[in-house]
């Protein structure tokens, strides 16, 4: 086939300048290409030719580079200004006989100059490279056109001037705006404020700024509410509480996150005061709890401690995990660590005992049941996208501060895993071996615990393994309520900005999550 | 056939559709007389059963055969009620099982039937011994006796030594004798085998047909055996029911229906069956007047080969090969019927 044949159809997509784009197509085809070809007329013609040529990819890439290059110039006009605005400033200072002031605000002076031309030298820098880029880019992307075309004949082709109306339109709704906003200093959220409160006095306030602080600042504050009265729940002479109103002090409205954070600090504050006892039997339950268990972490002598938990490392993991154990071990014992990381496995076993307790049933019911399945499922969705820092506010705000807000926290961040695989267990028993089953006469209860339950145990291991984990690394996030722990040490060189104690403190939450780790999962194993 | 053995399973008229809307469908499939089709256009449910009836009896077994999907594993479920029927009634002993309550169900689902199932269902985490006296444990039975039945139970299926393995080191032969075994454990009155041997390929398949089949006769169980395997069902079956679309085309012998198919459904998976075995001389002999009348004389009946009534069609060609005499049928002593060999080839071809 000649080269004659094959270039028809390049001649037929590009319309204008034909020769050139079959040319180059050709070379495309063959492989041919130089790496440093450059459409010159691209770069010249920027957007305005890619837009004529009808590829919107190219377009916005073009465009982009102009704006940014505009944006730059913006930045650089805005910060000349400012100097300008300076140097009369500092002129009627020295007039003044203030020359400490005026000294002062010729270092301001020398910034802008600097910023002006940086910014100046960054816009001729972007735009020389970036249209060299772009006439780089454009034949071969404007060949992916081509081959698109080809497949579908109605895709954009040729070289056609109605294209300009579009790309009027898209230059004209975004253009104006950015580089507007490039050469304004954009008001604080302070100044928007004021100006608010100026323009509801009557004061004359200029279409400039408002338009400032209605549009390229922040998103403005919409609507403004009235100041609700003060709730307060304090104690009748009889002890009892009860309600009390309070007209505001302050009559300023607020606006909506105020007001509505205001409104959850009143119920909560409400289920607090009236419903506390509720939240005490929960503090003294799980008290009692870690209080158990850590007289036996805490509180048994450090080398029975020890020789214990390698005992249940070699049994549970075998010769070398044991190692591994001992030496981390040693690493904690010798940096003083020792009691204080068995403070943190007493809260992670008290964690995980109530994650056990709670997620258990839940997993059942939840694989058991469509509706538990209905109502559970989108409730675990939210507490796993939850970040972790966020669950520290409701346990905070119902518990106060301490250990037991701290492992309600925990238990709420690692319990959807133990629900999620004990019913992600259930449900994958074979359905014949529960017919099975029933076949020979079992009962529901038999059917749970004679054959749902053992064979969902892998599934119920691997949650316990998750939970064990997860409890460790919220721990030590909780330390930040007062959960205590080597988390405690973590945020106490962060408070200090102690690195060296900070790093000693990592490392040992480190080993100790490793050395959990290692030795539940082995265990799992066997 | 006159059978005086009491009738164990009894099906009266069942039907099951599954669907949200079955009773609806039930009740207008009982007024109008709809077809499977219409029933799922109009209310969106399956008809699984149709209008079942069939009685099996005391120490028989009775094969239900059908493809996928033809509702003999749902018909099955019916027996000990895993499966609820939209209409109709089982009896059992003359009881019926829709009457029971939960209690006296699981009670007999425990002490008077016995099921198998195609993919074994043993219980991975229990010891062969555990699963076969599963039943046992549900119903509270002591280890101690467990452990006797289980024992001699698993004496029965031959796994001495096996015992004390877990079901995934044992192979697919041996598991299906765990599940046989587990389903004997309680001696049961009544077998359900839901095409117990399906999984399992052809040699081994074999072997634990004769097996059963040795088994089943030193213990007089009502046995119900599914199966998709004609071949199977011929062996295994004192009768046969074959079904289609949830509905039993035919009931009878192995005989009955390999000679005398009721549709041509039926004929056409009789077709490649062969007869050696299941035709018998009484069905393809001529009575000696007729075979007079129609030929010359009968030679000396004692020059003659001979056979009983009741020799199936591969001793008859035994019998006949290199020999130019008919063959003369005789029942005590005295000649009843004639198998010339030219009907004896027609008859292994079917047309008799």
């Amino acid at each position: 086939m000649s080269d004659e044949t094959i270039t028809g159809p390049f001649h037929e997509f590009a319309e204008q300048s034909g020769d050139y784009y079959a040319k180059t197509f050709l070379k495309i085809q063959k492989n041919e290409l130089p790496k440093p070809h450059i459409n010159i007329s691209a770069a010249i013609g920027s957007f305005i030719w890619a837009s004529l040529r009808g590829n919107w990819f190219l377009f916005w890439i073009a465009f982009a580079i102009d704006l940014v290059t505009l944006v730059y110039l913006g930045a650089a006009y805005k910060f000349k200004t400012a100097g300008v605005d300076v140097i009369a400033q500092v002129a009627k200072l020295t007039e003044a006989g203030n020359t400490a002031a005026a000294s002062n605000k010729t270092l301001l002076i020398e910034r802008y100059e600097n910023w002006t031309s940086s910014s100046v030298i960054t816009a001729i820098v972007i735009f020389i490279v970036g249209r060299i880029f772009f006439g780089w880019l454009a034949d071969r992307s404007y060949y992916r056109q081509y081959n698109a075309w080809r497949v579908d004949r109605t895709k954009r082709s040729g070289l056609k001037t109605n294209r300009l109306v579009m790309m009027a339109v898209i230059l004209a709704m975004l253009a104006p705006l950015m580089i507007y906003r490039s050469t304004q200093f954009a008001p604080d959220a302070r100044t928007c404020v004021k100006q608010e409160r100026a323009i509801a006095k009557g004061t004359e306030v200029s279409f400039q700024d408002k338009f400032n602080c209605a549009i390229i600042s922040d998103f403005p504050t919409l609507f403004w509410i009235d100041r609700p009265d003060k709730i307060s729940y304090p104690r009748a002479e009889d002890g009892s509480r009860y309600i009390q109103r309070d007209a505001p002090t302050n009559k300023r409205p607020i606006n909506l996150h105020t007001y509505t954070s205001g409104k959850i600090e009143n119920v909560v504050g409400y289920l607090t005061a009236f419903y506390g006892y509720f939240f005490d039997g929960i503090v003294e339950v799980l008290r009692a709890l870690l209080n158990a268990l850590k007289a036996i972490f805490v509180g048994t002598p450090w080398p029975i401690m020890m020789g214990m938990l390698l005992a249940v490392a070699y049994f549970a993991a075998g010769i070398r995990i044991t190692i591994f154990v001992g030496a981390s071990f040693a690493y904690l014992a010798l940096f003083g660590f020792w009691l204080i990381s068995m403070e943190t496995l007493a809260l992670v076993a008290a964690a995980t005992c109530v994650c056990l307790l709670a997620g258990l049933p839940l997993g059942i019911w939840v694989g058991k049941s469509a509706l538990g399945k209905a109502i559970v499922t989108p409730i675990l969705d939210v507490m796993q996208t939850i970040p972790s820092f966020v669950y520290l506010l409701p346990a905070v705000a119902f518990f106060g501060i301490g250990v037991v807000p701290g492992i309600l926290a925990t238990v709420i961040f690692a319990m959807p895993p133990m629900v999620r695989l004990t019913s992600l267990g259930i449900q994958h028993v074979p359905e014949s071996t529960k017919e099975a089953a029933l076949a020979f006469g079992a009962n529901p209860r038999q059917l749970l615990t004679k054959v749902e339950l053992p064979l969902a145990m892998p599934s119920i291991m691997a949650g316990v393994n998750q939970v064990v984990m997860m409890s460790l690394s919220m721990v030590v996030v909780a330390a930040l309520i007062g959960a205590g722990g080597m988390g405690f040490k973590v945020t106490e060189a962060l408070a200090n900005a102690d690195i060296g104690k900070g790093v000693l403190a990592g490392i040992g939450i480190a080993l100790l999550a490793m050395m959990i780790d290692r030795v539940v999962q082995k265990a799992n194993k066997q | 056939m006159n059978d005086t053995r009491k009738v164990v399973v009894k099906a009266n008229s069942v039907w099951k559709i599954f669907g949200d809307r079955a009773d609806e469908a039930m009740a207008e499939v009982k007024k109008s007389n709809l077809s499977k089709a219409e029933v799922l256009e109009e209310f969106g449910c399956v008809v699984g059963v149709k209008d079942v009836s069939m009685s099996v009896r005391e120490g028989e077994v009775f094969c239900i055969m059908g493809l996928s999907g033809s509702g003999k594993s749902t018909l099955v479920r019916h027996v000990n009620r895993l499966i609820e029927p939209t209409s109709g009634t089982i009896n059992i002993n003359g009881v019926d099982v829709g009457s029971l309550n939960v209690e006296d169900l699981r009670a007999m689902r425990a002490d008077q039937i016995g099921m198998v199932f195609q993919n074994m269902a043993l219980l991975p985490h229990r010891t062969v011994r555990d699963n076969i006296a599963f039943s046992l444990e549900l119903r509270n039975v002591d280890a101690f006796r467990r452990a006797q039945v289980a024992d001699a139970v698993i004496e029965r299926v031959t796994l001495q030594g096996y015992g004390d393995r877990y079901p995934s080191e044992l192979s697919g032969g041996m598991q299906q004798r765990v599940g046989l075994a587990r389903a004997l454990a309680a001696d049961p009155e009544i077998l359900l085998m839901d095409e117990p041997f399906s999984a399992l390929d052809p040699l081994i398949r074999r072997g634990l047909q004769d097996e059963f089949l040795a088994l089943s006769k030193g213990m007089n169980k009502t046995t119900l055996f599914i199966t998709h395997d004609l071949d199977e069902a011929i062996r295994m079956g004192s009768r046969i029911a074959i079904m289609k679309d949830g509905e039993i085309v035919q009931t009878g012998t192995p005989e009955d229906i390999v000679t005398n198919p009721a549709d041509e459904y039926v004929a056409d998976f009789v077709q490649g069956i062969s007869k050696l075995k299941l035709v018998f001389a009484h069905t393809v002999m001529v009575p000696v007047a007729k075979y007079e009348k129609e030929n010359k004389k009968l030679p000396a009946i004692k020059s003659c080969p001979q056979a009983g009534p009741e020799d199936d069609l591969d001793t008859l060609l035994t019998l006949v090969v290199d020999q130019d005499k008919p063959l003369v049928i005789m029942d005590d002593g005295k000649p009843v019927g004639v198998v010339t060999k030219d009907s004896l080839l027609h008859a292994i071809r079917g047309e008799t």
